[in-house]
């Protein structure tokens, strides 16, 4: 069912709420679940799918999800964390992810942001140059 | 008048006793006998007043008509041959006319028809010209285009070819540099 106006309105004050400086708060998130299962608003799952989608929204924008092929060095994952961090200025998390598709070098997912240096790209940008 | 002739005839007779014997004798020799040739002389007066009077009046008149009606049916038999003579002149100089006239459409004609064949003709040699560059542009197109495929797949190949290759080459020592020149670079965005 589509969200309308008012469910729309609803699930972005619920998200509101559910932020502690910043960041999303676990028992704000409990909290609101428990709301909306105590008062059923109005389309419960559309509402739930928005929520949903504005909490992992902000959940990716503080995890940097590090892709690389072949050993990283923990040191690199703090640097980059580090350097995530001093950008978006908040705490930004750093996950390593093994992708062999990238034959080396890093791809560094922070939400809708994506940071690359590697060989397949290069390969990619230079086979569409040509 | 008959009176004067018989007044005439005796005086004569009277005269002619006198001097006339020997003539009297000729006439009585040839058998004239002058009361009947007066008498004679008289009647062929008569007879020939009365032909010209009633006769041969009518007839010269009759005569001059008819040698008029002749005369002018010569004259205008004349006067139509002037006429035939000078229309069938003006005919021909109108036949002359016409023969020119003809003749200078026909050259005309001839002209335009040449004019308009080699206008023709150089139109079909252009447009022949123009086919044969749009050709030549279109195998030219086609040439660049079929190039550009065969470079575009040339350089995918390459790619994928250097896709696997670097896959089975590289080591993990080597990954390990090209990560942490990767780390540097990520780090100064």
């Amino acid at each position: 069912m589509a969200a309308d106006k008012q469910t729309k309105l609803l699930a972005k004050q619920l998200f509101k709420l559910s932020l502690v400086d910043g960041a999303v708060s676990p028992d704000r998130v409990a909290g609101v679940l428990g709301w909306i299962e105590k008062h059923s608003p109005r389309h419960p799952l559309a509402l739930l799918r928005l929520y949903h989608r504005f909490v992992a929204a902000e959940l990716a924008k503080s995890r940097a999800v590090v892709e690389h092929a072949g050993p990283l060095a923990d040191t690199a994952l703090q640097l980059i964390e580090a350097a995530m961090t001093r950008k978006y200025r908040r705490a930004v998390s750093a996950v390593g992810r093994p992708s062999p598709g990238l034959l080396a070098g890093l791809r560094v997912r922070v939400g809708c942001d994506v940071y690359e240096s590697s060989v397949a790209r290069q390969l990619e940008v230079l086979s569409t140059s040509v | 008048m008959l009176s004067s002739l018989l007044i005439l005839a005796t005086a004569a007779t009277e005269h002619g006793e006198e001097a006339s014997g020997g003539i009297t004798q000729l006439m009585r020799d040839f058998g004239i006998s002058l009361p009947s040739l007066l008498a004679q002389i008289l009647s062929f007066c008569i007879v020939a007043f009365i032909l010209y009077r009633f006769g041969f009046k009518s007839i010269v008149e009759t005569l001059d008509e008819r040698q008029k009606t002749i005369a002018d049916g010569l004259k205008h038999a004349e006067e139509m041959k002037v006429k035939l003579a000078a229309a069938q002149q003006e005919s021909a100089a109108i036949i002359r006319q016409s023969q020119l006239d003809a003749q200078k459409l026909i050259d005309e004609a001839r002209r335009t028809a040449k004019e308009f064949g080699d206008k023709q003709q150089a139109e079909a040699l252009q447009r022949a010209a123009d086919l044969l560059a749009k050709a030549q542009q279109a195998i030219e197109l086609e040439h660049k285009k079929m190039l550009d495929e065969a470079r575009g797949e040339i350089a995918r190949l390459v790619v994928i070819t250097t896709e696997r290759v670097l896959a089975k080459k590289l080591t993990d020592a080597d990954r390990s540099t090209y990560n942490d020149a990767a780390t540097k670079e990520l780090t100064v965005i």
